[in-house]
C-alpha cells in the first residue's frame, strides 16, 4: 500500500469510529480483517468515489448506493442488530469480543 | 450426482474468499466469477442475476444444485452438498 492509502486507511478509522460508536458499534477486534477492510474501502473509494461497502454490489441507483456507503449500519440496523455486526464484519456490537463466533447471516435466516 | 456450485463474488469481499476457501479445501469443484472484476454488460449481467437469486446486494451469494444461499454459511453450504450426504 502506497503512503497515502494508508494515511487514508487510517483517516477513515478515526472518522468511522465517531459515527458507529454512538450507534452501539466498535471496530472489530480482529485487526487484520480491519485493515484488510478499510483497505478495500480506500480503493473503492478512489475508484468509485465513496468508501462503499466491499461485500454488497452497487446498482448505479444514486439513492441505492449511498446505502452501501460505509459505515452503512444506519441503513440495515435491524438486520445487523440482529447479527451483532454489519455485513462484511467491520464494525460489531460493542459488547462482541469473539467476532469470529458470529455468522455473517441474521439467525432467522440460517 | 456431483454437486453444482456456483459463487457469486466481490474481490473486495474476505467472505467471498472464505466461502471460495471452504469449497476448495473440501475438495468440492465450483465456478465463481468476481462480479466487480467483469466489464460493461457482463458485470451489470451478473450483478443483476446474482440480486434476483438472492433478493439484495450482498455478497457471497453461493447456488448449490440449483438452492440459493446469501452469505458465508459453511453449514447451510453442506446441507445442500449431495457429496456430502
Amino acid at each position: 500500500m502506497a503512503m497515502t492509502d494508508v494515511t487514508r486507511r487510517d483517516a477513515l478509522r478515526y472518522l468511522f469510529e465517531k459515527v458507529v460508536d454512538p450507534l452501539g458499534y466498535k471496530f472489530t477486534p480482529d485487526e487484520e480483517l480491519a485493515d484488510f477492510l478499510l483497505e478495500q474501502e480506500v480503493k473503492l473509494e478512489q475508484d468509485h468515489e465513496a468508501p462503499y461497502c466491499p461485500c454488497q454490489g452497487r446498482s448505479g441507483v444514486r439513492a441505492e448506493d449511498m446505502q452501501v456507503v460505509c459505515p452503512c449500519i444506519p441503513f440495515h440496523r435491524e438486520h445487523f442488530d440482529k447479527m451483532k455486526r454489519c455485513w462484511c464484519g467491520l464494525f460489531v456490537h460493542k459488547d462482541v469480543t469473539d467476532p469470529d463466533s458470529l455468522p455473517q447471516f441474521p439467525p432467522d435466516e440460517a | 450426482m456431483a454437486d453444482e456450485v456456483f459463487l457469486y463474488a466481490l474481490s473486495t469481499c474476505p467472505w467471498c474468499r472464505k466461502a471460495k476457501q471452504f469449497f476448495t479445501d473440501n475438495q468440492i469443484p465450483f465456478d465463481f466469477v468476481d462480479v466487480d472484476q467483469l466489464q460493461g454488460a457482463a458485470q451489470d449481467a451478473a450483478a443483476e442475476k446474482a440480486r434476483e437469486l438472492s433478493g439484495g446486494r450482498r455478497y457471497p451469494v453461493v447456488v448449490i444444485n440449483g438452492e440459493v444461499v446469501a452469505g458465508y454459511n459453511p453449514d447451510r453450504y453442506l446441507e445442500l452438498l449431495r457429496s456430502r450426504w
